[in-house]
């Protein structure tokens, strides 16, 4: 059972970095970017690329990836977000909008074989790879009965550390009151000088340099890079995380994160896999209709 | 382009090669029709692939178990789906927006991963096999069943129903004070959805043989979405042009079949960027831009102007 | 000039293999078809989740066309292949079939590539009367049951690909007859159909071999972390694991059995039998064992010459998709020799094409290859084990009895 706890924690990680990214979106501007998910594949998916096809070390290839994933941000804000705020569309089209993206993304990696247009990004089709043995130091630690993986170590370390700055970031920074300033009142922030374009776009930035960061991390742990890890693994489980943790909450999501992993881990070993799939979505389904404002309490609009 | 020569120099020909295609493109264009009834009283719900998948599994269990002719195993199917459309509604229907749309997602996936899976009934992750399926016999109750439908959908929306639905949608707050029963008429539009798609699903399992969990996930409800957004929602036709375009294109980018994911996706921003009305629609797509909202926009900016 | 090296290579390949291959039996006209053309049709998924196999189908395909064509044809007729793309979709699937059926002129179909196709596919293609041969599809309910409930045999529907009712018994027969386990845990992916037929097949099998299955774990194809499952297994301390799932799944599965200390034996099925997920298993999938159609070191000559072709053409290696592709051109070929084909008569050649496959006996990539009287694969079945560097080695080889 122990293991199992251990197991949640990590998992919770994963999530929780995952869905941090999303919620900020949401908190910000106030639409869903169903292309997170894209993002975070292509995280893994580069990374990969560099490591596997470029013979980077894992190191640069990672911060690379980051930050090619942050640069998928700004197209998301410039290509699906920007147009449809300038013509006041409500949030809705950004829904679509941002699935059309996701659509895109997912395919081109879908279709990259060795000699197709894209085989210098991706060359397994729709294959599941992993990263060449040896790229970053992985020892298991038996400790007591538990196993304790070195990767899974690092990335529960990473994830705590990183949400922590992200906290104090928006707590106590200039660019974090300016960002808590847009997502409670984008009017009053206008008035008060604050550049909203330009908020909006560094939020995407982050946000997706967060998702391709936790698709790095999940490709490297799991042993899994595919084009459909985002899609398959995060995409609706995201969603219920967020929805848990009171949309646009980074710290429900963080919390939102870890829950759903002990809520699925439990239901798994209590009732089985027969049920472990569809709880996330049974608690996600409840808490929006019991408690809309997400399980943590704040109140809707006070968030991030 | 061999597709449109043919279309048009030998339309029966055509018709032979591609009658499940068209039957496709029938329940897609139901879909759509289902999906537009919610969306044109002001809704975004995304839960249309659950009441499929409640419509189908409903018929095909039947027909297993049961003796009851065909068209009663589809009729049961639909009017299943509608009652349970009706509870799920109870719950739901108070949310709005974005919450909405993610409400009725987690009633898909928890009914396809939770339930579907785990009933023996189902067939688990197995699927069933539909026993009086009849692919090429199963195209003419579609073929009727879509412009029934349409015109009947076509018609509520002119009615008293149609006009209080319109009225929720442009400003939800003006119908109420009104004295339109808000929450009466969004249940009327999400159990007459729900009873469409879960007719749409009980059709489909006569052309596809077999019903299995992995056919009624989010994903097919994105699609039917689609179909709404690019054919647009201001009346019944635009759906059904979206269902029709949507369903077909694959067959007409047959070169490149490959990217067509990319083809789509481009689409779909295009359309929501540039014509957020729609293929067909002439004003504004309603739920994509109702009117109170860009009312209450301009409201925002008036007062952030002073 | 590295073209016509290259030609050279091809056309000696090509050369070798047709030595061994489709060396067919009672040939009855040598030169009759001369001018006509065999036209196939295939339904692959190329893209979509069936994108992992459907391509090597294809090019298996493509090369047993080339090479056929090559040397002289079918007596003197030309083979031509429209492959169609389903998307990994059914309903595509059951669309693309319906259309190139009602073209008219195919005499037979292959494919799909996803057993949930065929579902659609087969039934459509038995009640048009036009042979279909299935090339991948491993699922129950294939041939001869095809429209399944119902239980009157299909007449049109044969499959080439070894189904998991005979690879997993097989490969469970062979290592509890070398190694005598006493207990197993099988894990199956419940959200999907060919996962959850293995899984049945497993559960009906180990009772014969004095198995005992202390436990099922039923995990979803979505599932993003294989800790939680794998712990519940391997707490459990059994001498089998069992996988029955597909992709990178059971790569996964043996990687974190493996860092949480399993040292007892992985068996699967078809699921098992690529080099992609052997690759990606890499160390943890070392000694896992499968029961395979095919095994690429074979050195019969109708397999090197298939393999080499295969690498002088793609510049890699064939796995058993492409090997399988590549034998059904050659079983429709063998059966198109021996139909005496009017090329007039469309429905009557499918109807003589199809009882000459019932008697197809010939030598391809797979080893001998004949149909049994339900038209399912009858060919000897090769128990192979990932040998932890993305490759295969040979356990033992089954002859159908």
């Amino acid at each position: 059972m122990t293991q199992q706890v251990l197991n949640a924690i990590f998992i919770g990680s994963i999530y929780a970095l995952f869905a941090v990214g999303y919620t900020l979106v949401f908190g910000v501007l106030d639409v869903l970017n169903l292309a997170h998910s894209a993002v975070f594949m292509l995280g893994a998916v580069v990374t990969y690329s560099l490591v596997a096809l470029h013979g980077m070390p894992f190191l640069p290839a990672a911060v690379i990836a980051i930050l090619v994933c942050g640069l998928l941000g700004l197209l998301i804000e410039f290509v699906a977000l920007r147009p449809l705020r300038r013509r006041n569309a409500p949030p809705i089209s950004a829904l679509i909008s941002t699935i059309g993206l996701a659509l895109i993304f997912v395919a081109i990696v879908e279709q990259a074989t060795s000699g197709s247009l894209f085989s210098w990004l991706w060359q397994d089709g729709a294959n599941s790879v992993r990263f060449p043995t040896g790229t970053v130091p992985n020892p298991t630690f038996h400790v007591a009965g538990l196993t304790i993986e070195g990767t899974k170590l690092g990335i529960l370390v990473i994830s705590v550390v990183l949400m922590l700055v992200l906290g104090y970031v928006m707590r106590f920074t200039q660019v974090g009151r300016a960002l808590r300033a847009v997502a409670e009142n984008r009017r009053a922030a206008t008035l008060l000088g604050i550049n909203v374009d330009r908020i909006f776009a560094s939020t995407l930035f982050v946000s997706s340099a967060l998702g391709g960061l936790a698709g790095l991390l999940f490709g490297l742990a799991l042993s899994d890079i595919s084009p459909y890890i985002g899609r398959d693994q995060v995409e609706l489980k995201g969603l219920a995380v967020i929805v848990l943790g009171g949309m646009g909450s980074i710290p429900g999501a963080v919390l939102g994160g870890y829950l759903l992993g002990l809520i699925e881990v439990f239901a798994f070993v209590r009732f089985g896999s027969n049920i472990e799939a569809g709880v996330a979505f049974a608690a996600l389904f409840l808490v929006l209709v019991l408690r809309p404002q997400g399980l943590f309490g704040a109140r809707l609009r006070e968030r991030l | 382009m061999d597709f449109f020569i043919q279309l048009f120099t030998d339309p029966v020909g055509f018709y032979n090669q591609h009658e499940l295609l068209i039957a496709q493109i029938g329940i897609n264009a139901i879909l759509a029709i289902s999906i537009f009834v919610t969306f044109y009283s002001g809704q975004l719900t995304l839960a249309n692939a659950g009441f499929m998948a409640i419509g189908a599994y409903t018929t095909v269990i039947m027909s297993l178990y049961l003796p009851t002719p065909l068209p009663v195993d589809m009729l049961v199917g639909a009017l299943l789906a509608a009652a349970i459309g009706f509870l799920v509604g109870l719950p739901v229907l108070r949310l709005r927006g974005v919450f909405l749309a993610i409400a009725t997602i987690g009633f898909v996936e928890a009914l396809r991963l939770g339930v579907i899976l785990n009933l023996p009934i189902t067939g688990e992750g197995q699927g069933l096999k539909n026993p009086s399926a009849d692919p090429l016999g199963g195209i003419v109750p579609i073929l009727i069943s879509v412009p029934i439908l349409t015109y009947l959908v076509w018609r509520l929306t002119h009615t008293r129903l149609g006009q209080a639905w319109a009225a929720i949608r442009e400003d939800e707050l003006a119908a109420s004070s009104n004295g339109i029963n808000v929450p009466a008429y969004k249940m009327v539009a999400f159990v007459i959805s729900a009873l469409v798609a879960g007719y749409a699903g009980a059709l489909e399992t006569h052309i596809n043989f077999f019903v299995d969990p992995t056919e009624y996930s989010v994903t097919r409800t994105i699609q039917i979405l689609t179909f709404a957004v690019v054919g647009g929602t201001t009346n019944v036709i635009g759906p059904i042009v979206g269902a029709v375009f949507l369903t077909a294109l694959p067959e007409i980018v047959r070169q490149f079949a490959a990217y067509r994911d990319v083809v789509n996706g481009i689409i779909l921003i295009l359309v929501i960027i540039f014509r957020p009305q729609g293929i067909v629609g002439r004003g504004g797509l309603a739920i994509i831009a109702p009117r109170w909202w860009t009312r209450w926009r301009t409201r925002e900016r008036a007062a952030a102007a002073h | 000039m590295r073209t016509v090296a290259r030609g050279i290579a091809i056309a000696l390949a090509v050369a070798l293999a047709a030595c061994g291959g489709a060396s067919s039996t009672g040939t009855n006209s040598s030169n009759s078809y001369q001018g006509k053309t065999i036209q196939l049709g295939a339904i692959l998924s190329i893209t979509g989740a069936g994108g992992v196999y459907g391509p090597s189908s294809q090019k298996g395909m493509d090369l047993a066309v080339e090479k056929i064509n090559g040397s002289g044809g079918v007596n003197g007729a030309k083979i031509s292949l429209d492959t169609k793309d389903d998307a990994s979709d059914k309903a595509q699937s059951a669309q693309v079939a319906q259309t190139l059926i009602q073209q008219g002129q195919l005499l037979a179909l292959l494919g799909p590539t996803l057993s949930n196709s065929a579902v659609a596919v087969h039934p459509l293609a038995e009640s048009f009367k036009i042979p279909i041969l299935a090339v991948s599809t491993t699922g129950i309910h294939i041939v001869p049951d095809c429209n399944y409930p119902k239980t009157d045999p299909c007449k049109y529907v044969f499959r080439d690909s070894l189904g998991e009712e005979t690879a997993i018994p097989t490969n469970i027969k062979v290592y509890s007859e070398a190694k005598h386990p006493k207990t197993g845990v099988l894990m199956v992916a419940n959200d999907d159909k060919f996962s959850s037929d293995g899984g049945k097949i497993v559960q009906n099998t180990v009772g014969s071999y004095g198995i005992q299955l202390l436990d099922t774990v039923q995990f979803s194809k979505t599932t993003a972390d294989f800790a939680t499952p794998v712990t519940k297994a391997v707490q459990k301390k059994p001498d089998v694991i069992f996988i029955t799932s597909l992709g990178g799944i059971p790569a996964k599965i043996m990687i974190e059995a493996r860092k949480q200390g399993f040292t007892g034996q992985f068996l699967g099925g078809n699921g098992f039998n690529t080099a992609v997920v052997s690759k990606q298993a890499g160390d943890a999938g070392k000694g896992a064992e499968s029961g395979s159609a095919w095994y690429i070191n074979n050195t019969f000559a109708s397999n090197a010459g298939f393999v080499q072709a295969y690498r002088a053409k793609y510049s890699a290696d064939p796995d058993q998709f492409a090997a399988q592709g590549y034998a059904a051109i050659l079983i429709l070929a063998d059966a198109a020799k021996r139909a005496n084909l009017t090329f007039s008569d469309t429905p009557g050649d499918r109807t003589k094409l199809r009882d000459a496959m019932e008697s197809v006996n010939i030598d391809t990539p797979l080893g001998r290859f004949q149909f049994t009287s339900n038209h399912d694969v009858k060919q000897t079945i090769w128990v192979i084990q990932m040998d932890g560097n993305g490759g295969f080695t040979l356990v033992k080889s089954v002859t159908p009895s």
